[in-house]
Formats: C-alpha cells, sequence, structure tokens
C-alpha cells in the first residue's frame, strides 16, 4: 500500500513538474518581449521577422512618427471636446455643428494620410513579402472601418 | 408427582408461558422495521469505491510496468495542458502588443479618443 501510495504521488509531482516546465519554456518568448524597453516593437521585430538592421530602421520611423502622432492625439481630443461641448449645448443641427463635424472628418483624413505614410515607409524596410504582411495586417485595423465591429460579432 | 421431572417441567413452563399476556403495546410499525432489519443483516455489505482504489493502488499499481505506464501517462498530460496553456499565453499576450502598436500609431485608437 505504501509503495502504491508512493507511485501514486510520484506520478503527480511529475505532471505538475512537467506542467510547470512546458509552460514556463512555452512562455519564454512572450515573457521576453514583455520585458524589453519597447514590448510592440520587440513584437514586430519577432512577427516580420526582422534582422537587427531592419528593426533598427524600423525603430527610427517609429520614433520619428510618435510626435506626430501625439500632435494628432492633441488635436482629435480637442475636437472632440468641441464637438460634444456643442452637440450638448443644442438640440439642432447648427452652422457651427456642421462646421465642427467638417473639420473632424478633415482631421480624421489627415490623420490617414500620416499613418498610411509612415506605415508603407515601414512595409518598405521589411522583406517584401513581411512587408505585405504587415501592410495587410495594420489596414485590416486601421483602414477598414466596421471590420472591428463585424469580428466582435 | 414430582415436579422436579424434566416433563413436569416442561409442562409446568408451558402452562406459564399460554398463561402469559404482554399489554404493552408494539411501537408503530414495529414489523416492518424488524423485517427491515433483517434484510439490513442478510445484505452482504458492498466494498466501498475508496476501498477498492486503495486496493487497487496498493496490489496493481507497484507492478512495475503498470507503474511505468501510469506515470508516463500522467507526465503526458502534465505536459500537453502545459503546452496548450503555454500557446494560449503567448497567443494572448502577442495579440495584445500588436494591439498597443497599433494603438500607438493611430490617434483614434489611443485611449483618449473619445469619438471615433
Amino acid at each position: 500500500m505504501k509503495k502504491g501510495m508512493l507511485i501514486l504521488a510520484l506520478g503527480l509531482a511529475l505532471a505538475a513538474a512537467a506542467y510547470g516546465c512546458v509552460y514556463f519554456f512555452g512562455t519564454s518568448s512572450a515573457r521576453n518581449l514583455e520585458q524589453t524597453n519597447e514590448p510592440e516593437l520587440a513584437w514586430l521585430k519577432e512577427e516580420f521577422h526582422l534582422s537587427d538592421s531592419e528593426f533598427k530602421r524600423v525603430s527610427e520611423l517609429h520614433a520619428a512618427y510618435l510626435p506626430q502622432c501625439a500632435e494628432m492625439c492633441r488635436q482629435v481630443e480637442a475636437q472632440n471636446q468641441r464637438l460634444k461641448e456643442l452637440l450638448a449645448a443644442t438640440n439642432q443641427m447648427t452652422s457651427e455643428i456642421e462646421s465642427a463635424i467638417a473639420e473632424s472628418a478633415q482631421l480624421r483624413g489627415e490623420c490617414q494620410r500620416n499613418m498610411l505614410r509612415h506605415f508603407y515607409e515601414v512595409s518598405r524596410t521589411m522583406p517584401p513579402e513581411e512587408g505585405r504582411r504587415y501592410l495587410a495586417w495594420v489596414r485590416e485595423r486601421t483602414f477598414l472601418p466596421g471590420e472591428g465591429m463585424m469580428r466582435a460579432k | 408427582m414430582n415436579t422436579n421431572e424434566p416433563g413436569n417441567h416442561d409442562q409446568a413452563l408451558r402452562k406459564l408461558l399460554e398463561a402469559w399476556r404482554a399489554d404493552a403495546p408494539l411501537p408503530p410499525r414495529f414489523q416492518d422495521a424488524v423485517w427491515r432489519r433483517i434484510e439490513r443483516a442478510q445484505t452482504p455489505a458492498a466494498p466501498p469505491v475508496w476501498n477498492a482504489i486503495a486496493n487497487w493502488i496498493g496490489t496493481m499499481l507497484p507492478r512495475p510496468a503498470l507503474a511505468a505506464s501510469y506515470v508516463a501517462i500522467l507526465l503526458a498530460i502534465g505536459a500537453t495542458a502545459g503546452w496548450t496553456q503555454a500557446r494560449q499565453e503567448s497567443t494572448r499576450v502577442k495579440g495584445e502588443l500588436g494591439e498597443r502598436y497599433i494603438r500607438a500609431l493611430d490617434p483614434y485608437q489611443a485611449p483618449s479618443a473619445m469619438i471615433r
């Protein structure tokens, strides 16, 4: 009985150890990505199989784009706030609301143009096949409105 | 007549028993209860499941071939579960990092953007 219980416990302990080891090694890649300074760029490097020189160039493009993006974010935020106030102030369409909506659309267009330029630049830095895959991926997430809602359904 | 003889003694006892009357009432459903106790006593007690398992562990598991198979199966189950969980976790983390990349570049997906 004692020997049987020992074997039983040994089996369970080995199963737990196997689970822990495989889980630890299986998640090491994701863990390493999360521990880098810029996890999203590290992920990009791994996902699109970039060499060190390609990654360096992509990182430079990313760093150059971020201030533009921050400025756009500020403008979008301000425009959203303005539109919100105008919508709260009345219960009918006014010329101010119309112009605010048009400005929002213009801002969105400008934003998309900047993003697209950046995406093209980044994709050109990648090996051709990976560049195409990258463009398809970013397009799906940024330029296909409603796709997210379709996915959510 | 000698009342100490065995035949006389039996007769006296028989008379005494015939004269005896029980006045105390029986408890309710007395007969049913008696039959139930008899049935219970006649049914052989089934060994509990735990006894069977303990018996199996004590006698069968120590056999080398069975022990090796048992350990190998548990190892495989543990490793498979770990691998499945690790894959799910990696997919989740990488998906999240991809979304973070997009949110960093798209002002309309930045957390502060209220109207998309």
